[in-house]
């Protein structure tokens, strides 16, 4: 019952969303006919676009998704991913710059594991004044997110830019330090494997182990977990928020040594925000982040073509997505209301 | 000749698939105190908000001072002149109580503006009027229960309802508060207003109603003059003759200890049934939240096999007294020796006892995860703890549509028999147990009270009952204390009369009365 409720609300959150899209662009002169045969054209149309465009940009959608899916079910609200995002990305790029010459089954593995400590040590701040300070996470995690977007812009223009100083970004990163393709002859990285492993690993934990229990316990009823006398829920949110931010860092990493092999600035599109409605839209379930990733991934694919086919701009897209997390919160609310 | 000042009929309304209300009738008359009483879940409180314009019949009829109504709000109720005082408190913290008198009152002429000192002159004449006296100043955080729910009352009488709706007002009172509540509310109706009153215990509605109206499961099945009935006849109606239609027995489930691997017997026999100190406090104190100290030098030891009594005017130090005894708190300074487990069944057990949003298993599992017995590696076993949610579930007749049920679904009185399951089901050394019966009806207050004493008596364990109902205490405990001002002072067995720890509850502050 509960399942279906939560599934009827993400599919009744789309369908607005859907409809509200479409009239928009009607109402702007666009016809959505032509506009929605162009995006569905450059995402799911085809087998390079489903390989190469979509599954590619669905990567960080899915790891930061579960970035704040697995912060949100514990009761951290962690916005900070995006900063947490350039956290790692910037680790990664150091790492994959500075030890080159060491061969790829060090390098790439190293690069991926220094994008995870800077991500958790990028939320250690927030998750500090949370847990020692008692103050509240929402702001420190949004203003921690404009630190690691300038961090990036400052490194690109100065201590790590590309050695002919004209770009404001890093040299390419050693061959030995990128993820494999995955498929011939399509840009689809090895990333993607880690995005489900991840989503696998917080699905059973969440579900089976003792600590995922704790974690679910605490983000359900705070009172309770404490007063039960068996969980020590501290210790539990520090966890959950340091995992979070590595999670979210760990997207940075995949990005530099999946995609674009260099660091530059504005490397990330506001992954770290739309990651919020990934989460949303899936009821913070790790199994279902993948699905909605791999649907945002398709929409930011789409919006490329549909502004070459069809002249809608493809910022249009953000709005799209803006709608979908407030169709989904006030689903959310509806249901609950009626106790479906 | 009798005026009829509200009428319900053929009340229906539904919360998603469960059916709340099937068909209710209530009529009441102007001057008129008119008592409601029924089982947990039978929809009293449904009812009454209904009253309250706060939750919308699905079909029937509502009818005030004689012409069919739709109360589309509690503003819309409140024009109509009836007074709501709810069950869960709707105070506002953070407002001083003045503000939260001020609450939705606007003067006459004075549209935008809010005249604090006006409110407060009316207040404080109907305060001495009636008894009620409230600290203006006061933070609502500062305050303990009984304060709280003064005030809910005078904040509804500040309106001048001509029909006054009071959900369980008692249950937070002291004995000598509940006389005096009383007073009030048969001066009200002698005046010509009507009050519907509804409390858990029999005989108090059997002390102050005029006419008595019993719901069973959604459906008025008696109304009738006080005079015409007694406890036998209402306590038939309110359980039903026949059993079959799924109500827990009365008498307390036989060996409702569902054991963690072995039986209740074998674990008795290992625990020496003799004096052995279960646990002990000496010297304790606690600061409270608002600085000074909530618990004041406290000393007490728990012996196996007994129960302890801790009487007291919710706010006296019992929230920090059960959290020191549970090993949930920290102390200030003293010597503090309890077991490593200790069973803990607290008060709000919406918000510290269950998750609402997790299932029967899940909240057995808040309490249980730990258990050894439970765990393989780093994993749950979650069909087995299913299993013993599942045992719990039946022994403890936690009335619900499975395991799978979230705890939201479930009425008070099956949440605390699914919370009290659980404690009980650890077999801890050492029990606390807040207010267990606050809220329930008599078939679930007196499952729970047998199941304390069993664990006493027949598993030597330790239990420490604190509760602001004395006559609770004086039932189920071997020995009382009374808590006062964050001190705890034991009560001589010679002088363990309902009067005397009455009198001792409420130390000088309210004896003039």
């Amino acid at each position: 019952m509960r399942r279906f409720g939560q599934l009827a609300v993400a599919v009744l959150a789309l369908l607005a969303t859907g409809i509200i899209a479409a009239g928009s662009l009607w109402l702007g002169g666009y016809d959505p006919l032509v506009a929605g045969a162009a995006m569905f054209q450059g995402s799911f149309g085809s087998g390079t676009a489903i390989l190469s465009v979509t599954m590619v940009r669905a990567v960080p959608l899915i790891v930061t998704g579960l970035a704040v899916a697995l912060a949100f079910r514990a009761g951290v609200w962690n916005i900070g991913a995006e900063g947490q995002l350039y956290a790692g990305a910037i680790a990664a790029a150091w790492v994959g710059l500075s030890w080159g010459s060491a061969p790829g089954w060090f390098l790439t593995p190293a690069a991926l594991a220094a994008a995870l400590l800077a991500g958790a040590a990028w939320a250690a701040i927030p998750a500090f004044m949370k847990v020692r300070l008692g103050i509240g996470e929402v702001i420190p995690t949004i203003l921690m997110n404009f630190v690691g977007i300038y961090l990036a812009a400052f490194v690109v223009h100065g201590p790590l830019q590309e050695n002919r100083g004209v770009f404001p970004q890093t040299d390419p990163i050693s061959d030995a330090a990128r993820l494999s393709v995955l498929v011939e002859g399509t840009r689809l990285h090895a990333g993607f494997l880690i995005a489900l492993l991840v989503g696998l690993i917080l699905w059973a934990g969440l579900r089976w182990t003792h600590f995922g229990f704790q974690v679910r316990s605490v983000g359900a009823s705070p009172d309770a977990a404490r007063v039960s006398g068996m969980i020590e829920s501290k210790r539990v949110l520090l966890v959950v928020f340091l995992s979070s931010g590595a999670i979210a860092g760990l997207a940075g990493g995949i990005e530099i040594t999946g995609v674009t092999f260099a660091l530059y600035e504005g490397l990330s599109p506001g992954w770290g925000y739309t990651a919020i409605a990934v989460a949303l839209l899936a009821g913070l379930h790790p199994a279902w982040v993948v699905f909605t990733g791999l649907l945002f991934g398709g929409l930011e694919a789409g919006a490329g073509a549909m502004q070459r086919e069809a002249g809608v701009p493809a910022a249009w897209v953000s709005a799209v997505e803006a709608l979908v997390i407030l169709f989904v919160l006030a689903g959310d609310q509806i249901r609950r209301r009626f106790g479906a | 000749m009798t005026e009829v000042a509200a009428r319900l009929d053929g009340i229906l309304r539904y919360f998603g698939h469960v059916k709340a209300l099937d068909g209710a009738n209530l009529e009441i008359h102007s001057g008129e105190i008119h008592g409601i009483l029924g089982e947990n879940g039978a929809g009293k409180t449904t009812l009454l908000s209904i009253l309250g314009g706060i939750i919308h019949p699905d079909a029937g009829l509502l009818e005030v001072g004689g012409s069919p109504v739709r109360l589309q709000s509690a503003r819309a109720a409140w024009k109509m002149g009836i007074g709501l005082v709810h069950q869960h408190f709707t105070l506002v913290p953070g407002l001083s109580v003045l503000e939260n008198l001020a609450l939705g009152r606007r003067h006459t002429g004075h549209r935008w503006t809010l005249h604090l000192k006006e409110i407060r002159k009316e207040a404080s004449q109907l305060g001495e009027l009636t008894g009620l006296t409230v600290p203006f100043e006061a933070s609502i955080e500062e305050l303990g229960v009984g304060d709280r729910q003064r005030i809910e009352i005078l904040k509804a009488l500040l309106r001048k309802p001509q029909l006054l709706v009071l959900d369980e007002p008692t249950a937070a009172l002291a004995p000598a508060e509940i006389d005096q509540l009383f007073r009030l509310l048969r001066t009200l109706a002698e005046e010509g207003r009507a009050v519907v009153l509804v409390a858990h215990k029999l005989d108090e509605i059997l002390s102050i109603a005029d006419r008595v109206t019993v719901l069973r499961q959604g459906r008025t099945v008696m109304t009738a003059v006080r005079a015409d009935v007694d406890t036998a006849i209402l306590t038939d109606a309110m359980v039903g003759s026949s059993r079959s239609e799924g109500e827990a027995p009365m008498t307390p489930a036989r060996n409702a200890l569902p054991a963690l691997g072995q039986s209740s017997d074998g674990l008795a026999q290992k625990r020496e049934s003799g004096n052995r100190s279960v646990a002990k406090l000496k010297g304790i104190d606690v600061y409270s939240p608002q600085g000074g100290l909530a618990l004041q030098d406290v000393g007490l030891e728990v012996m196996s096999g007994e129960v302890i009594g801790v009487a007291g005017v919710e706010g006296n130090g019992q929230r920090e007294l059960a959290l020191v005894l549970s090993g949930r708190q920290q102390v200030a300074s003293g010597k503090l020796e309890i077991p490593e487990h200790v069973g803990f069944i607290p008060q709000d057990r919406n918000r510290e006892g269950l998750a609402a949003d997790f299932d029967l298993t899940e909240n057995v599992a808040l309490a249980l995860h730990r258990n050894p017995q439970f765990r393989s590696g780093p994993l749950l076993r979650w069909k087995l703890i299913g299993l013993h949610a599942a045992e719990i579930r039946s022994r403890f007749k936690v009335k619900s549509s499975g395991v799978r049920a979230l705890a939201r679904e479930l009425s008070g009185g099956n949440q605390q028999r699914l919370v009290v399951g659980r404690e009980l089901s650890r077999l801890p050394e050492l029990l606390i147990a807040e207010n267990p019966t606050r809220g329930l009806d008599f078939t679930a207050t007196a499952f729970v009270r047998g199941e304390l004493k069993k664990l006493a008596h027949d598993t030597a364990a330790g239990v420490v009952l604190i509760s602001t109902d004395l006559d609770e205490i004086l039932e189920v405990a071997d020995r009382v204390f009374v808590i006062l001002r964050g001190k705890l002072t034991p009560v001589p067995s010679t002088h363990d009369s309902r009067e005397a720890v009455g009198a001792m509850m409420l130390g000088s502050r309210l004896e003039v009365h």
